[in-house]
């Protein structure tokens, strides 16, 4: 945890840095008060000293026993969450091309199949259930217009 | 007089047929969402958004109220039956809940969370009634210099009380501000870390931003930790619900103490129904001609808490609806909601939208008296919900939350905002970042730099606008007070404890 703090630091100090000098390239004042640049600016300052804080309570902190573990799972569950985060990207790569139907139904088989680890059966069962599910909230009931591919659906 | 007329006109809002339909629609996905471990009622109402964005605000409105109060009303089957907390604001009953559960009394501790939900909600909804519109009136007044300081506070005050780390809630708040600068500048055209794209012109998608944080993160934490499957051997039957004359005098003091904490706990920004409901359990025991017996199974002990936090829900509505300041994650969330909706919360609503402000409390009193009706004699049914596997339920929560942030705009982008917030959002629950000060500072924050450069200009660039006007100042005092307060606890504690080794 301690580490992963430092991190965090670091990484929200050179927003900051990044924010700030974005900010004095805006018009920092308007005709009448303060411009654009203005609250960034500031936001931006808060931000620097807001992580500085936590760098320096970070680094001064005794370790304690939740400071030896990382907050981040071990490998298994890792590969799990990029098994979804992959999925939901692909799915959101291909949901114009693929259209709606036929996207959400691969993407559910995938989360089932590959990152549950269930059976056919059930694999395929919810896949149908939740597309035709969605389908009607949003398309029928809702009418929103999903996307669809070049075949139609 | 006018207080009749106007709970007449909400009543004559509320029980129109599409209102009342979605009434119950929404305290039973509520209660639903509520029984179910691994989905909260923050990621139940972001989800809701898209869905109800083709109704009326009002409807929509109740609609989200609905699953938000119903919510409170279920977390508290799975505390007492199984030991498992749906909400955190149910954590409290667990405590003596499932003691009593185990007792062989799971029926009147089942009885007595319905039943001092439904006391303590319409007991809130009241309150509501009473004291909103005066407040609103109070509010009409302010100026610039008012707002920035009322929303300057309700930042500060979401970002020290919730979490455990007052820094990283401040992180949290200061980087949510910094995305709503994102876009097209209101007052003067100018684009501001767009990045040259135009998708962000139009500033970071609020409900991708919402859906992400809380539904996205929540189901990667959940995938986790593989839940297993949890049972509840006790037989429950619709009589064995009520509780005697004994539990109800046990439980007469707790119901009264529990409701009015609850609902002040509600009404202060950033202090939610788990902080209520922590508060009221503490206090009962403090209260109790014998306090060593809480947690072996006390019927208060389960009354206090549950009372407390749906009072909560409903003091939470105050600031939301007269000063446009969500106490929690989720009316921050239904804030948001409301502004797509085209409603600014604020004390003008109460004027320019009567019909929807007494719509929606009207429809409270309503929901409450579904919500009893619904929780005691299907509680069996409820708790055999329990069974459906997460494993369908992960791929149902991801799909929906993916195609109704589409379907807001038809627009990709949007998705990928929400992939974007659901990786931020799960770094920030495993690193102890609390997430609703960001959603809180997206929606409150192009109203806090409007105020702050109005102000500005009013004065001529002097801060001193906010210390001598007085109702700012004293805001403004607050808000710096509760920036500062742990710090303060901490010297103070430095003090003591310095003081304690020199004596001893």
């Amino acid at each position: 945890m301690r580490k992963a703090d430092l991190i965090t630091g670091f990484v929200l100090l050179a927003l900051s840095g990044f924010v700030i000098w974005s900010a004095t390239q805006m018009p920092a004042s308007a005709t009448f008060g303060p411009g654009p640049g203005f609250l960034p600016l500031w936001v931006g300052v808060i931000l620097a000293f807001l992580a500085l804080l936590l760098l320096a309570t970070a680094w001064r902190r005794k370790a304690t026993g939740k400071d030896a573990l990382s907050p981040f799972p071990g490998k298994q569950a890792l590969l799990a969450i990029t098994g979804v985060l992959g999925g939901l990207g692909v799915y959101i790569l291909l949901i114009e091309a693929l259209g709606f139907l036929a996207d959400t139904f691969l993407f559910v088989a995938f989360l089932m199949k590959v990152v549950e680890r269930e059976r056919w059966p059930m694999t395929l069962a919810v896949s149908a259930c939740t597309t035709a599910g969605l389908f009607l909230v949003f398309q029928v009931l809702l009418g929103v217009t999903l996307p669809s591919n070049s075949l139609g659906f | 007089m006018s207080f009749f007329h106007n709970i007449l006109l909400g009543f004559q809002v509320a029980s129109s047929v599409e209102n009342l339909l979605f009434c119950f629609i929404g305290v039973l996905i509520g209660t639903l969402i509520g029984v179910l471990p691994g989905i909260g009622p923050t990621t139940g109402v972001a989800i809701l958004i898209p869905i109800t964005f083709g109704m009326n605000a009002t409807t929509a409105i109740i609609t989200m109220c609905g699953v938000y109060y119903g919510a409170m009303y279920g977390g508290s089957t799975t505390s007492i039956l199984l030991n498992v907390p749906g909400e955190s604001s149910s954590v409290m009953t667990t405590l003596d809940g499932y003691q009593m559960a185990r007792k062989g009394r799971p029926g009147p501790a089942l009885g007595m969370a319905a039943l001092a939900s439904f006391i303590a909600g319409t007991f809130a909804v009241l309150m509501l009634t009473f004291i909103a519109p005066p407040l609103a009136d109070f509010a009409v007044s302010f100026g610039p210099p008012e707002y920035f300081a009322l929303t300057f506070m309700g930042l500060t005050l979401v970002t020290s009380l919730g979490g455990n780390s007052p820094l990283k809630g401040l992180i949290s708040g200061v980087v949510g501000l910094l995305v709503a600068c994102i876009g097209i500048d209101a007052q003067s055209g100018v684009a501001r870390f767009t990045f040259g794209n135009i998708n962000l012109l139009d500033g970071v998608g609020f409900i991708g931003m919402a859906v992400g944080l809380f539904a996205a993160s929540e189901v990667l934490v959940n995938i986790e930790e593989p839940m297993q499957q949890i049972f509840t051997e006790a037989k429950l039957n619709f009589r064995s619900l009520f509780p005697n004359l004994q539990d109800w005098k046990d439980c007469f003091g707790a119901l009264w103490r529990g409701s009015i904490i609850g609902f002040f706990i509600g009404v202060l920004p950033g202090a939610g129904a788990t902080i209520a409901s922590f508060l009221a359990y503490a206090v009962e025991k403090k209260f109790s001609k014998h306090p060593d017996d809480f947690g072996s199974g006390l019927i208060e002990g389960v009354a206090a808490p549950e009372g407390a936090n749906n009072a909560a829900a409903g003091g939470a509505m105050v600031s939301l609806l007269t000063l446009g300041i969500p106490g929690s994650g989720t009316t921050a969330v239904m804030l948001g909601a409301l502004m797509i909706h085209g409603l600014r919360p604020g004390p003008l609503l109460f004027s320019t939208n009567p019909q929807f402000v007494w719509g929606l409390i009207a429809s409270m009193y309503i929901g409450n008296v579904m919500l009893v009706i619904l929780n005691m004699p299907l509680i069996s049914l409820w708790v055999r919900l329990l069974r459906v596997p997460y494993k369908v339920l992960m791929p149902l929560i991801i799909t929906i939350s993916a195609v109704g942030v589409f379907a807001t705009d038809n627009n990709v982008f949007d998705m990928w905002v929400m992939f974007f917030f659901g990786v931020v959002g799960y770094i920030m629950r495993k690193m102890d970042y609390p997430p609703a000060p960001m959603v809180l500072a997206l929606v409150l924050g192009p109203m806090v730099e409007m105020s702050l450069r109005q102000s500005l200009t009013i004065s001529h660039g002097s801060l001193a606008i906010f210390f001598v006007r007085p109702i700012a100042a004293v805001l403004t005092i607050v808000a710096f007070a509760s920036l500062f307060a742990p710090l303060i606890k901490i010297l103070w504690q430095r003090y003591r404890s310095g003081r304690e080794s020199t004596v001893g």
